[in-house]
C-alpha cells in the first residue's frame, strides 16, 4: 500500500466515510479489476446500442454472399447463411448478458434463500439442505444441466432454469457460512433481546450483512453462468439459432472451420472478452471487500 | 482406533448421498411437463407403440414402484436398454468409459502438474513479474469456454500445422491436445492454493530453521514444504473432479473421440432417456466415490493424525 493511499484512508476514516467508499478505493487500486470493469461496460454499451452500431439486421440472410471473408462491407465477413457476422456478434451480447444475469439472479435467489434457512435454523433444516447440496454437487454442473435442458427442450428460459437448478449450491454454502458467524454476533442477540420477531431479525439485521457476500458471489458466478450457457448452446441444448448466441455461432462455425475460420474464432473472442471482464472484477471485489486476502 | 471410527462414520454419511443421487437421476425424466413416452417416440407415435413402450419401461406403474424397480435392476447391474441402439446401457457405457477415463485422468495429471509447478514458482518469486504472469495466465485460461479452446487448438495444430490427427483417439499423440485443453482450463484451480499454501509454509518457523541450518533451497521446498501442501491439494482434486469430467465430456465431443461425452450428448438430443440416466448415474457415483476416497486419504496423510501413529 502506498503512502498516499494510506493518508487518503486515514482522512476518510476521520470523516467517517462509509465502508462502501473504502471498498471502492481498494477496488480502484487493482488495475486489472478496473480493466475488467471497462470490458464489461463496453459489452453493456454494445448490448444497449447494437442497432446503432451496425447497418444490418441479425436475421437478414443473403444466399449469394455465404461464408465471405472480412471486407469493407462486412467487417468480419458473413456466416453460412450470408448474415453479417459482426452484426450477429454485437446482438449476441444481448443474449449473453440476458442469459447470464437471469442465471445468476435465479440461482442466487434459490441459493441465498436456502443458505439463509440452513444457517439460521440449523438442526434438521440445515441437515436436509446441506445433504441436498452434497447430492447436487456430485453431478458435474454442465452435464446435469445438459440433461435437464435436453429434457425440457431448447430455449432461453429452459437454459436459465437448467443451469440455475444445478448451480445454486455454491451460493447456499457461502451464505450459510456467513450466517453462522453473524448469528453469534452481539447485534443479533440485542435485536432478539428487544423483542424483535424472527422474520424481522432476518430481514433487518442478517440479510443486509449477507448482501456484500452475495454481491461478490454474483460477480464471481457470472463467468461460470456465461460459459455454461455457451457450452449448452454448443452441445445443441441451449439457446439455438436463429437467435444470435455466441455459443451457437462458435459451434456452427466449427463446421466451416477450414473455409471460414473467423466465425468460430471471433465468436469465442467475444465470449472470452466478457468472461475475462467479469473474472477481473470478481477478483478485485474479493480483495476489496476482504483486505486480509490481499496478495501481500 | 480413532481413525477407524472416522472411516466408518464417513462411510455411513455416504449412504444418503448415494440414495439422493439415484433419486435425482430417476426424477429427471419426470421433470418434463409432457409425457416422457411421447417425447421419446416423437409426435407421430401410435397409441399401441406408446402403450408398448410404457409397459416395457414400467411407466404405467406408480412413481414409487417405478423407482423401486429401477433400483432393483441397478443393483443387479441392469441399467436398462437404449432406445436408439437397442442395446443394454451397461454395454454401451462399458465400450466408451475407458476413453473418457483416459481423457479425465490425463487432463487431471496435466492440470495438477502444471498448476503445482506454476503455484510453487509464483510463491518463490512472490510479487515479481513471474508471480503476476502466473496469476494472469490462470485467469486467461478459465475465461475461455473449453469447447472453443478445443476448436482453436484443433484448427491450429490439427488443420494448419498438421502436428496431430484431427479426429479420434489414435495413439499417444492424439491424447496431447484434448488433455492439454483440460489441463490448461483446470490448472488455475491448483496453482492458486499451491501458491497460497507455499507462501504460508515458507514463512513457518521450521522452514526458516531448515534454511538457517544450511539445507539447500530446493531441498527445503521439496522435502518440507511440499509435504504440507499435499492435504489442500487432495481436497482440491476431489472438488474439481466433477468439473474435469464435464470438461472431458465436452472436449471429447469436439475431438470426436466417441466416448461417454458423445454418447451422452447424442442420447440427450435423441431423447434416449435410459442411456442419459445410466450415464448420469455412473458419473455422479464416481464423483461420490472419489470424494469418499479423498476424505479417507486425507485422514491418512494428515500430519496431525500421523503423529499419533508415532511415525516421524
Amino acid at each position: 500500500m502506498s503512502e498516499e493511499l494510506r493518508k487518503e484512508i486515514a482522512n476518510l476514516k476521520q470523516k467517517k466515510t462509509g465502508q462502501m467508499y473504502l471498498t471502492w478505493l481498494r477496488f480502484k487500486r487493482n488495475r486489472l479489476s478496473v480493466i475488467g470493469l471497462s470490458f464489461v461496460v463496453v459489452v453493456i454499451f454494445i448490448a444497449i446500442f447494437a442497432p446503432f452500431l451496425t447497418p444490418y439486421e441479425p436475421f437478414d440472410t443473403n444466399p449469394f454472399r455465404r461464408l465471405e471473408g472480412p471486407s469493407r462491407e462486412h467487417l468480419l465477413g458473413t456466416d453460412e447463411l450470408g448474415r453479417d457476422l459482426l452484426t450477429r456478434l454485437l446482438y449476441g451480447s444481448r443474449i449473453a448478458l440476458q442469459v447470464g444475469i437471469l442465471i445468476v439472479l435465479f440461482e442466487g435467489f434459490i441459493g441465498i434463500s436456502f443458505g439463509l434457512l440452513a444457517g439460521y435454523f440449523g438442526g434438521w433444516v440445515d441437515e436436509i439442505i446441506m445433504r441436498l447440496v452434497d447430492i447436487l454437487r456430485s453431478f458435474p454442473v454442465i452435464i446435469l444441466a445438459m440433461a435437464i435442458a435436453g429434457i425440457m427442450g431448447q430455449g432461453l428460459f429452459n437454459v436459465v432454469l437448467a443451469i440455475g437448478l444445478v448451480g445454486w449450491t455454491t451460493y447456499a454454502r457461502m451464505v450459510r457460512g456467513k450466517i453462522l458467524s453473524i448469528k453469534e454476533s452481539d447485534y443479533v442477540e440485542a435485536a432478539f433481546a428487544t423483542g424483535e420477531s424472527t422474520v424481522s431479525v432476518i430481514l433487518r439485521y442478517i440479510l443486509p450483512n449477507v448482501l456484500p457476500t452475495a454481491i461478490i458471489m454474483v460477480c464471481i458466478m457470472m463467468p461460470t453462468a456465461l460459459i455454461a450457457s455457451a457450452t449448452l448452446s454448443f452441445l445443441g441444448v441451449g439457446v439455438q439459432p436463429p437467435l444470435p448466441c455466441w455459443g451457437s455461432i462458435a459451434a456452427a462455425g466449427r463446421d466451416y472451420i477450414t473455409r471460414a475460420p473467423w466465425i468460430s474464432t471471433t465468436a469465442g473472442i467475444f465470449i472470452m472478452f466478457t468472461v475475462l471482464g467479469f473474472n477481473f472484477i470478481g477478483d478485485g471485489l474479493r480483495d476489496a471487500f476482504d483486505p486480509t486476502s490481499k496478495r501481500n | 482406533m480413532k481413525k477407524w471410527r472416522y472411516v466408518i462414520k464417513r462411510l455411513i454419511r455416504t449412504i444418503p448421498i448415494v440414495i439422493g443421487v439415484t433419486l435425482v437421476t430417476f426424477l429427471i425424466l419426470h421433470l418434463t411437463p409432457g409425457d416422457p413416452v411421447r417425447i421419446m417416440l416423437g409426435p407421430y407415435a401410435t397409441a399401441e407403440n406408446m402403450a408398448a413402450l410404457r409397459a416395457q419401461y414400467g411407466l404405467d406403474q406408480p412413481l414409487p414402484m417405478q423407482y423401486m424397480t429401477w433400483i432393483a435392476n441397478i443393483t443387479r447391474g441392469d441399467l436398462g436398454t437404449s432406445i436408439r441402439y437397442n442395446r443394454p446401457v451397461t454395454e454401451l457405457v462399458k465400450d466408451r468409459i475407458g476413453i473418457t477415463l483416459t481423457l479425465t485422468l490425463s487432463g487431471l495429471f496435466i492440470s495438477v502438474t502444471l498448476g503445482s509447478l506454476l503455484g510453487i514458482l509464483a510463491a518463490l518469486k512472490q510479487n515479481s513479474w513471474v508471480d503476476y504472469l502466473c496469476t494472469f495466465q490462470a485467469m486467461f485460461w478459465i475465461s475461455i469456454p473449453g469447447f472453443w479452446l478445443a476448436i482453436i487448438f484443433l484448427y491450429i495444430f490439427g488443420l494448419q500445422l498438421r502436428w496431430v490427427p484431427i479426429a479420434g483417439l489414435t495413439g499417444f499423440v492424439s491424447i496431447i491436445l484434448p488433455a492439454l485443453t483440460i489441463g490448461l482450463q483446470e490448472e488455475a484451480w491448483f496453482a492458486r492454493p499451491m501458491r497460497a499454501e507455499m507462501l504460508g509454509v515458507l514463512n513457518e518457523g521450521y522452514i526458516k530453521a531448515a534454511r538457517a541450518k544450511g539445507v539447500r533451497y530446493y531441498k527445503v521446498v521439496g522435502k518440507h514444504a511440499l509435504r504440507n501442501v499435499m492435504v489442500p491439494m487432495i481436497t482440491m482434486l476431489a472438488l474439481r473432479l466433477p468439473w474435469v469430467i464435464a470438461g472431458s465430456v465436452v472436449v471429447e465431443v469436439v475431438f470426436a473421440w466417441g466416448g461417454m461425452g458423445s454418447l451422452l450428448v447424442n442420447s440427450v438430443l435423441a431423447r434416449d432417456y435410459p442411456v442419459v440416466q445410466g450415464a448420469l448415474l455412473i458419473i455422479a457415483l464416481s464423483v461420490v466415490a472419489a470424494n469418499l476416497l479423498a476424505d479417507l486419504v486425507y485422514s491418512l496423510i494428515d500430519p496431525r493424525i500421523r503423529v499419533e501413529g508415532g511415525k516421524k
